[in-house]
């Protein structure tokens, strides 16, 4: 069999590689997409891995998803319907409850249960928000500027920024200023005095982070997971009809149906590289392809680290690599329930629980969850965003079952045993035991929660990073600190989504604007390669 | 222990027993949480009430503050753009906020019982801000807006239905506030600027109150109101209204879509010289470097209602009607609109409404024409003699 | 009684100081009011014990802006110390400039990465030094309404000028954390440690909270050198004397006075009133601000000013010692050095830890010198005094500091002193902690903070101490705040000070 030869290979079916798969096919180019597993879809799949329920076993909730790419790449005709879901719930240890309301005469009358004058905080808080939602969200859509570059597009770029920071207003902009670099601890002790209602606002700001809800820049976390939107909502989240694989599979869809190939069952080897620039790929099982473009839905770490060989690359860039920092913080419990747990706290048939559920009551309790994980331990008293998907899509689960998805945080990669802080301390018996702690810790919502549990899948960081590919387990492929965002994302120099070998982009998350299932670093990586190969206008131009 | 889940969606009112049995044509709507009538019967015959007979209107929904303590008068004046010590005791005062850019947070009215005791009343919530602006003062905050209800009792004939109700508010001044019975307040204020009181009972109190105003008034022509006609009655007394004429700033989203009291036609009521308040610095600028916009009343042509127009300064699109109505009293188009200064403050001629009218699924535009008007568009002797006409 | 001069300073720290005495050497009439029997405020020499003197508070230079000591006229006379990095097994480490070598003189493996880092960061903090000088950028009109762009346009310039490679580096650090940072380049050790215990020393953060790079360039913006003040840091009162600054000490300001909204003196608690056309308060903003009266500003400005971040998290154990300690691995000249106790950056972040809920490290981490060996002023009969900064320690255990805490939080500083100088415990004739608590009954910071509010990127620059009133000028014409909450922040660097007198002269509040 002769080498096939490809316009462009993308490596990794994530769904950052399949959205710039669909825009590179659909300005014609002929391209490959190659995926080790056997399924695509990296972190957004719908797995069934206990007969009859179906697990969205990585990622677990939309929000981020473009809009503009949503309705671009028409998934929604290749059936992706996202469903909003209805409030959500956290649980104290005296039985008692802050439930988060989406009607917003209901939202003030519970939150005055536990704090009157925090019913005009909360106002106060949202509006906050939602203005640096609105501030923030035309950036996510192009790319970021390089300031030491004098090119006319990253002026354009800057010049768009200074333009939209101007508009602020004087106040605002310092305010912003604020926003962007305080804790979502301390943003949310301004804001609040009722702890219940704090900690049930801070997980937004640590999920998926190596920070503590007291750690500068934790606010903006916060902001990138409220910068979504369900129908136009800002803020709201949803579910994805059939798991958080039916957006892959309708990516997969139109990726085809535009011409695309995709492979399955083999990862990359190596990219081939002569001459500093790729020509093509090499995969696991001998397989090799050409390509004068080639994408990496990989995170940056493993793109360099594992698949390229470090002499087409300057020390700086390799050295640059080397230091991002993509730190596990996070684990994942797939549950099959016989039955809906009882929650004793909630009123019967409370719209809440067909939410998103927690039961860290402080932020001093979360904060000492971060403190066990910088010491290599997982939380003795986890954070969990815990959902049942089940209540209201009937395809997850049989009839009168549900299926639960636990996210936990925090849960070092490289854990501590014995002194010794490595991801190998990850075996069965530190798995259930984690699984333990967070079933106790779940016990304060629902007491019955161990007898109700039919099949459990445990993800430690390490089981993501060896599953999905993402290093260390980072949900985000690379933590987002100050020194990592924008023109710092992945590495200074190289946030157009280019790098060092000529024609090999990187697409995933570790590019601006960073993770969750957003499509952006996809689509705006898209945008770039096409420019490059002289394509540029075969994109439809987002609206700002 | 299972907790009762808060109630979803609106809840009833102190009056809502009454005004439920009234409602006919079943309009509710939403108010802080409350239902609210939109319209009890007919928005039309309702309105005439008000300018004919006597109405009554539920207004417990709005938010009520009480503010005591010694440095009470202090800290308001801190607060409002107004000098407050100007208010006796007794007595009722409009009053505007701002935050520290000089943007209208709220309007209200502030009932004063003392110079260490005050109520304020508005639509937007305020306690946390109160909160906020009593740091450093001795003065307590209390939210009292699910503890006192109140009603507004409006129209010419409002006087003869208190008196025989029993309620003696003959010689009551407009702005005037007592305690008339042991916990029953009466006001001489109201939002249609016809003749008219509010009356203050507890929460618990208000269906027997409601009562006894009703079998009073049976005689004098009383109507029980919703919204609809309270809004056009509003207008035509000049009045502004929180979301309409102008977008409170602590909800809005873009923060230069405030305004301040000097652009919304109030400059007289910001008292510079009676030391530091909220926003005095930036007012101050705006008085001596210019507003960026003028809210006017305006009389315009034609007979369509303007709301939402565009105004035109020959081509040139220079503002909007924020509130606009067909008045029934004086026969006019009336309307409340902001326009970009100078517009309405140093040009005030040829300035032109574009209205749109669909009529049976077509859309018209109308070009009519605009003219400023210095006082509210209802006036009458009736609302200011005292003491009042029986009707 | 009433006296009136052209401005008055409310508070003789050293920024109340230093505002006062440039004033007064431009020809204005300045009185400074202190509450305390002695100017200084954290940078005073006190008696320990029967006439063995030493620093009460802060003990070390290495942030004068060169600016204001010309501008003042600041007469001191310096010692540059070098830093051993104390290391649990012995083998402490001498960290001089960019040089780097173990205590014994021989070569240390990471000298050429200590070297090419420090000179790195040394440079991105000389850049931002340059910012300290001057008020922080206005965004009075927004950003394109820059209206003193200069000093940020300066940075800029100089940013540029750095190169593609270093601007892109210093724009990649400037608000990450120092943890990630040093161990990037260094093995987490004792050198790591102590970086990372300067990076965060006065400060409500650990090395692995974003933001502490930028407090770890802030202390090197002068480029770094420790200098040990002979005869204490007396300099700024004698300054401000020989401009003819009038001191009133023992007197305390009870009130400043505002008429139509323009400030026209203060009152003191004996009823006497000074007026003046200017007041500057050195106090931290919070206070200043309740100094006039809430009812004078704006109430978003009161509620960001409440909300200021002040805790601090630094005690100081001020110790008389019958003679030298013996200090193992180190020359008598080393003893003299600045001692840092910080075995790892892992060690001060887990040191950090306990603060946040309200506890004290159980081994904390230690800047210690020794005044009296390089300047025997200071004691005399062989006696030595010990001037020791430890972290963390927090502003109010929950029901506050008891005796017991407050031994038990000496005997902690002194054992981990004390496995570097062994025999220490019966040196010691006289011991004086100062808890934050203590610090703020002593000196008015806030929560015992000595940055008068955390520098945290949050509250820096254009909002510092808070979102618009980052500019001196303190809402009331002609009040002015001069303190350390105040751009560019703590530390002992007159900048506050200076800038403060220079735009109340800029604005014209005296003309």
């Amino acid at each position: 069999m002769g080498v096939a030869s490809y316009d462009a290979i993308i490596v990794g079916a994530g769904h950052n590689g399949l959205t710039t798969g669909c825009y590179l096919a659909k300005a014609g180019l002929k391209t490959l997409i190659v995926e080790k597993n056997d399924w695509i879809g990296g972190a957004a799949v719908s797995r069934s891995l206990h007969d009859g329920w179906t697990y969205s076993n990585c990622s677990y909730v939309c929000s981020l998803l473009r809009r503009e790419i949503v309705r671009d790449l028409e998934l929604p005709r290749f059936g992706l319907q996202v469903i909003p879901y209805e409030g959500g719930a956290t649980f104290t240890e005296d039985n008692d409850y802050f439930a988060y309301m989406s009607d917003h005469n209901a939202l003030e009358r519970e939150i005055a249960r536990h704090s009157p004058r925090d019913v005009d905080a909360y106002a106060r808080f949202s509006q906050t928000v939602m203005r640096q939602c609105r501030f923030i969200r035309p950036f996510l859509l192009r790319h970021a500027p390089d300031p030491t570059s004098l090119h006319p597009r990253d002026l354009g770029e800057l010049a768009f920024l200074v333009k939209k920071a101007h508009g602020l207003g004087a106040k605002e902009l310092g305010e912003t200023i604020r926003f962007w670099t305080m804790s979502i601890g301390d943003f949310l002790d301004e804001h609040f005095e009722s702890d219940l209602i704090k900690a049930h606002l801070a997980g937004s700001g640590i999920i998926g982070t190596g920070l503590g809800v007291y750690s500068p820049g934790t606010a903006y976390v916060l902001l990138h997971h409220y910068m979504g939107d369900v129908d136009g909502a800002i803020g709201a989240w949803g579910f994805a009809r059939g798991g958080m694989g039916s957006i892959s599979k309708a990516l997969g869809m139109a990726f085809e149906e535009a011409g695309g190939e995709i492979r399955t069952g083999s990862g990359i080897d190596s990219f081939r590289v002569k001459d500093g620039k790729v020509v093509g790929v090499a995969l696991e099982n001998g397989d090799t392809f050409d390509a004068p473009i080639v994408a990496s839905n990989m995170d940056i770490k493993r793109t360099f680290q594992r698949h390229v060989d470090p002499i087409h690359v300057p020390d700086d860039f390799t050295k640059a690599v080397n230091r991002f920092k993509i730190r596990g913080s996070s684990a994942k419990l797939n549950i099959a329930l016989d039955r809906l747990p009882e929650f004793p706290a909630a009123p019967k048939d409370a719209p809440f629980l067909r939410g998103d559920l927690h039961c860290s009551t402080s932020l001093a309790e979360l904060e000492r969850g971060y403190d066990d994980w910088k010491d290599g331990r997982w939380s003795s008293e986890p954070y969990f965003d815990m959902l049942i998907p089940s209540q209201i899509d009937p395809t997850m689960a049989p009839p009168g079952k549900h299926m639960m998805t636990v996210f936990v945080q925090y849960a070092p990669y490289d854990l501590e045993r014995g002194g010794v802080r490595s991801g190998q301390n990850w075996t069965d018996e530190t798995r259930t035991a984690l699984a333990n702690c967070v079933y106790d810790k779940m016990e304060q919502a629902m007491p019955d929660i161990r007898q109700r549990i039919v099949h459990a899948e445990v993800r430690t960081p390490l089981d993501i990073e060896n599953e999905v590919g993402l290093t260390e387990g980072n949900i985000f492929q690379g933590e987002l600190t100050f020194d990592q965002l924008l023109f710092n994302r992945p590495v200074p120099g190289y946030s157009d989504y280019s790098t060092p070998v000529e024609g090999l982009f990187m697409v995933g998350s570790s590019s601006h604007p960073g993770g969750g299932v957003m499509a952006a670093p996809g689509a705006n990586a898209a945008r770039e390669i096409l420019r490059r190969a002289g394509k540029g206008k075969s994109m439809p131009r987002f609206a700002a | 222990m299972t907790h009762e889940a808060v109630p979803i969606g609106l809840i009833p009112g102190p009056f809502h027993p009454r005004l439920e049995a009234l409602s006919r044509a079943k309009g509710w709507m939403d108010w802080a949480g409350y239902m609210s009538p939109s319209v009890l019967d007919t928005a039309e015959f309702e309105y005439f009430a008000i300018r004919n007979q006597a109405t009554l209107f539920d207004i417990s929904p709005m938010h009520k503050y009480r503010i005591t303590g010694p440095d009470a008068l202090a800290m308001i004046n801190r607060v409002v753009t107004r000098d407050v010590s100007r208010i006796g005791d007794g007595r009722v005062g409009y009053v505007m906020w701002c935050d520290e850019e000089g943007m209208l947070i709220d309007d209200g009215t502030l009932f004063r019982f003392s110079e260490t005791d005050f109520r304020l009343c508005c639509q937007e919530r305020m306690f946390l801000w109160l909160l906020d602006a009593a740091w450093g003062f001795d003065v307590t905050v209390t939210d009292e807006s699910d503890a006192v209800a109140a009603v507004a009792l409006q129209g010419p004939t409002a006087y003869s239905v208190l008196r025989d109700a029993g309620l003696d508010v003959g010689q009551m001044k407009p702005f005037d506030w007592h305690e008339v019975e042991t916990d029953l307040w009466i006001s001489r204020t109201g939002f249609t600027g016809d003749l008219g009181y509010e009356i203050w009972v507890p929460w618990d109190a208000a269906l027997p109150l409601w009562d006894r105003l009703w079998a009073a008034g049976n005689h004098w022509g009383l109507r029980a109101i919703g919204f609809d006609a309270l809004h056009i009655a509003r207008i035509e007394a000049g009045f502004i209204a929180a979301g309409m004429d102008f977008q409170p700033v602590h909800a809005a989203m873009r923060l230069h879509r405030g305004r301040t009291p000097i652009e919304l036609g109030f400059g007289r009521m910001v008292h510079f010289d009676k030391g530091h308040f909220n926003g005095r610095r930036a007012l101050l600028k705006q008085r001596d470097g210019g507003q960026r916009y003028a809210l006017v009343k305006i009389d315009l042509g034609g007979f369509k209602p303007a709301q939402d127009a565009l105004i035109y300064h020959r081509k040139r699109e220079v503002g909007h009607v924020t509130s606009g109505v067909w008045s029934p009293t004086t026969k006019r188009n009336i309307a409340l609109a902001e326009l970009k200064a100078p517009y309405g403050i140093s040009r005030t001629d040829d300035l032109m409404a574009e209205i749109y009218v669909n009529q049976e699924g077509r859309w018209d535009r109308r070009l009519v024409s605009v003219t400023i008007q210095d006082k509210p568009f209802f006036i009458n002797a009736r609302a200011r003699t005292t003491p009042p006409a029986a009707f | 009684m009433t006296d009136t001069y052209d401005a008055i300073v409310v508070g003789a720290g050293h920024n109340g100081l230093t505002a006062a005495t440039v004033l007064a050497r431009r020809g204005k009439r300045v009185c400074v009011v202190e509450k305390s029997g002695q100017a200084g405020g954290m940078a005073r020499t006190v008696d320990y014990a029967e006439g063995a003197r030493g620093p009460e508070i802060a003990h070390l230079l290495y942030n004068l802006s060169p600016k204001v000591a010309k501008d003042i006229a600041l007469r001191v006379e310096t010692r540059k110390l070098p830093t051993i990095a104390m290391s649990p097994d012995g083998k402490h480490v001498e960290m001089a400039g960019d040089t780097l070598r173990f205590a014994d003189g021989t070569a240390h493996p990471e000298a050429e990465a200590y070297a090419a880092l420090r000179k790195r960061l040394v440079k991105f903090a000389r850049l931002l030094g340059q910012l300290s000088d001057a008020p922080p950028p206005s965004l009075a009109e927004g950003l394109a309404g820059l209206r003193d762009i200069g000093g940020l346009a300066r940075l800029g310039l100089n940013v540029k000028r750095l190169g593609k490679q270093d601007m892109r580096e210093f724009l990649r650090i400037i608000l990450s954390n120092a943890y990630d940072l040093l161990l990037d380049d260094l093995a987490d050790g004792p050198v790591a440690g102590a970086l990372a215990a300067d990076a965060v020393r006065g400060c409500w953060s650990g090395p692995r909270g974003p933001g502490s790079v930028f407090t770890l360039l802030y202390r090197l913006g002068q480029g770094g050198d420790v200098l040990l003040p002979m005869r204490g840091m007396g300099a700024f009162e004698t300054a401000a004397k020989d401009a003819g600054v009038e001191m009133r000490t023992r007197s305390t300001v009870a009130s400043v006075m505002v008429e139509q909204d323009q400030v026209r003196g203060v009152t003191l608690d004996d009823g006497t009133i000074l007026q003046a056309a200017a007041v500057l308060s050195s106090l931290a903003a919070p206070l200043t601000m309740q100094l006039a009266g809430a009812r004078h500003f704006d109430i978003e400005a009161t509620r960001r000013l409440q909300r200021m971040r002040a805790k601090g998290t630094t005690a100081k154990l001020n110790l008389v010692l019958s003679a030298t300690p013996d200090m193992p691995g180190l020359s008598d000249a080393q003893k003299a050095a600045r001692l840092i106790v910080a075995p790892s950056a892992t060690h001060v972040e887990s040191a950090f830890n306990p603060v946040k809920y309200g506890e004290a490290s159980a081994a904390p981490v230690l800047e210690a010198v020794l005044p009296s060996l390089s300047d025997p002023s200071l004691c005399k009969d062989g006696r030595q005094v010990i001037s020791v900064i430890a972290q963390f320690v927090p502003h109010a255990p929950d029901g506050g500091w008891t005796a017991a805490q407050r031994d038990d939080l000496s005997k902690r500083i002194i054992q981990t002193l004390e496995v570097h100088m062994p025999g220490l415990q019966d040196l010691i004739t006289h011991s004086t902690l100062l808890t934050p608590d203590d610090i703020e009954t002593l000196t008015g910071a806030p929560g015992g903070h000595w940055h008068h509010g955390e520098l945290s990127i949050d509250q820096l620059l254009t909002v510092r101490p808070v979102n618009g009133l980052s500019r001196y000028s303190f809402g009331v014409r002609g009040y002015y705040l001069c303190g350390a909450s105040a751009h560019p922040g703590g530390d002992v660097t007159g900048s506050p000070g200076r800038n403060a007198a220079l735009q109340l002269l800029a604005e014209g509040v005296l003309s």
